[in-house]
């Protein structure tokens, strides 16, 4: 018998604010944080951002670090996010955790400020993912282990998986997980070269849907072995009850037309949640907004669910697309649906799509008691993955 | 709990042998990295006969640093009126093992490690720890990277891990088969603050 591998802690940081409540209110409200570039030095002024509405010298005053380094913006919203869930977790004192996060630009920011010049010297290297991890877990001081998935955008989402091996296998007792991405040059300039980025505010599943828009921040999750989250009497938050990987093996950035990837990441995580698909009560789907990813995974959702589909919609209206942070904050989304008992919805969808699903929709957030929910996150290169959240019952 | 066995060990391929594995064709679509992590790749399948491993993992310490860079250089001429869709689509650190993947139609679990000098040791403890627990009977586990003329001439920007241009592939398979090399006993990974992070892979010779 595998044990359940239960979520303690939960910390968050997207454009819709810093913190669970701030995430919370908006979804509730259906108030996108999408908006004009404000901190990104780009002069790509028409592509609307899911930008994290805090500078760098805020971030660092919150933070309380007076240094001289340099940080990465990725680095900065990781720490603001791993203080939630460490604290919330009751585990800021620990030495003894595991670290686990996704990231794919790490550094960049900071890079292409500087290059082609050399970082001063006396300054400590931030580029690499790697290093980024590290950064974000000493400002702490709880890890002896770290390590960085980098699976495009699903590196969070497979961070997470990684954390659930680890405390399954018996090596770890407690894996914090997720991911940290920020926007930067590199990576705006890259997807307006796919030329996959809507002018206006992205319309995940709808008709007219013209591209995503770039978001940025930072979620982990605190996940534990159930009996030692109940020998600590630590407040538990929900299970991560299944999960899956697989590979689309198609094209770098393209998905296949039935959505294989998906399809087969959901089977997956069913199985390894051992429960039936009816139950599943919602689905966060990853929802780009790309004429691509929105008809092929409504392909493959309509593979796994047939006619019974349940309520799904995208919350990358809400944020944008976060890239390697957004299988972990969507994932923090999902499980606040379940405790405060609603669905996200979308409020701008307004043209239905005969080769999309259709999502959760109208003026007001609808309540709904939840017992399962799934959460996908599919990258480029074809990695998908998907998880399954459940109530703690 | 299952037991973890390496049946093959691919590493440095030389150049004469690439055609064997990849058709001249096919290669002129590939870059450098893409080429050698895919020769290695495959090649590790042959000698251990498994052509669809349950799981393709890779680790890799910065990436595709060719077209990384190139994007860079590109901005710095260009500004922000550059385009490169081919060298951005490659750019992201699990363009090997997503090319490997799609190379070999493999379905199967995929994922990318970018965690400095343990990246591999990283890929490798993930695949140990699902071998052992009966998730997946094999895995191939790499290990990839290259180093640009540019970062060899710039380490305080990219860091001072200093990757070398390398190659590596095991297959790793919960069934010993004739020839195993060595039996997986362990992977440790340490972390400490202010320290480079080590890893311990330990292993028995057969």
């Amino acid at each position: 018998m595998r044990p359940r591998v239960v979520i303690t802690g939960m910390g968050v940081v997207s454009a819709l604010g810093v913190g669970q409540a701030a995430q919370v209110k908006s979804l509730m409200q259906g108030a996108s944080g999408i908006g004009e570039v404000r901190y990104l030095p780009t002069q790509h002024r028409e592509f609307p951002v899911g930008e994290v509405s805090l500078s760098h010298d805020e971030m660092l005053e919150m933070l309380q670090i007076h240094d001289d380094q340099r940080y990465s913006r990725t680095s900065l919203l990781g720490m603001i996010a791993l203080r939630e869930a460490l604290a919330q977790a009751r585990l800021l004192d620990r030495e003894d955790l595991a670290f686990i996060s996704g990231t794919t630009v790490g550094g960049m920011d900071v890079t292409e400020q500087h290059f082609p010049e050399p970082l001063p010297s006396g300054m400590r290297d931030v580029h690499d993912c790697g290093a980024n991890t590290n950064g974000i877990a000493d400002y702490f001081g709880c890890f002896d282990y770290t390590s960085t998935v980098s699976t495009a955008c699903s590196s969070a989402m497979n961070a997470l998986i990684t954390a659930k091996w680890l405390i399954e296998s018996g090596e770890r007792d407690i894996v914090v997980a997720g991911g940290s991405e920020a926007l930067s040059l590199f990576h705006l300039n890259g997807f307006k070269s796919l030329m996959i980025l809507d002018q206006e505010r992205c319309r995940p599943f709808d008709k007219m849907r013209a591209g995503l828009n770039l978001g940025e921040g930072a979620a982990y999750l605190v996940l534990e072995r159930e009996e030692t989250a109940l020998a600590r009497q630590a407040d538990i938050l929900g299970v991560l009850s299944g999960v899956g990987n697989a590979c689309d093996a198609y094209h770098q950035t393209a998905s296949s037309e039935n959505g294989e990837g998906g399809y087969r990441a959901m089977m997956k995580a069913l199985e390894d949640a051992g429960i039936d698909r009816s139950r599943i009560d919602y689905v966060n789907a990853h929802g780009t907004a790309t004429p691509n990813n929105d008809m092929t995974e409504s392909a493959a959702l309509r593979r796994v669910f047939g006619e019974k589909l349940p309520s799904v919609s995208s919350t990358k209206s809400y944020t944008g697309h976060t890239t390697s942070a957004s299988g972990s904050i969507e994932a923090v989304f999902c499980l606040l649906a379940l405790q405060n008992g609603f669905l996200p919805f979308q409020w701008e969808f307004q043209n239905p799509d005969a080769s999309c699903i259709i999502p959760v929709s109208g003026f007001q957030c609808p309540r709904a008691e939840l017992h399962h929910v799934m959460c996908n996150s599919f990258g480029f290169g074809g990695n998908d993955s998907s998880i399954i959240l459940s109530r703690y019952e | 709990m299952n037991r973890v066995f390496v049946t093959a060990v691919v590493k440095n391929v030389p150049l004469e042998e690439y055609g064997r594995y990849l058709p001249p064709m096919k290669a002129r679509r590939f870059g450098k990295l893409q080429k050698r992590a895919l020769v290695t790749a495959l090649k590790a399948m042959e000698i251990s006969g498994i052509a669809q491993p349950d799981a393709i993992l890779n680790g890799t310490a910065m990436g595709c640093m060719e077209n990384s860079v190139q994007i860079l250089e590109s901005m710095l001429k260009e500004g922000e009126a550059v385009s490169m869709p081919t060298c951005f689509m490659q750019s992201t650190h699990n363009t090997v093992a997503s090319l490997i993947a799609i190379y070999t139609q493999n379905h199967g679990y995929n994922t990318t490690y970018a965690h400095r000098g343990i990246s591999f040791a990283c890929a490798l403890h993930d695949a140990f720890m699902q071998m052992r627990m009966g998730r997946i009977r094999t895995a191939l586990v790499c290990e990839n990277d290259e180093i640009t003329r540019y970062q060899e001439n710039n380490l305080q920007l990219f860091g001072k891990i200093a990757p070398e241009d390398k190659s590596e592939a095991w297959m790793l398979s919960v069934d010993p088969g004739e020839h195993p090399l060595y039996e997986l006993l362990d992977v440790r990974i340490i972390h400490q603050k202010g320290a480079e992070d080590r890893a311990v892979i330990l292993k028995n010779l057969l």
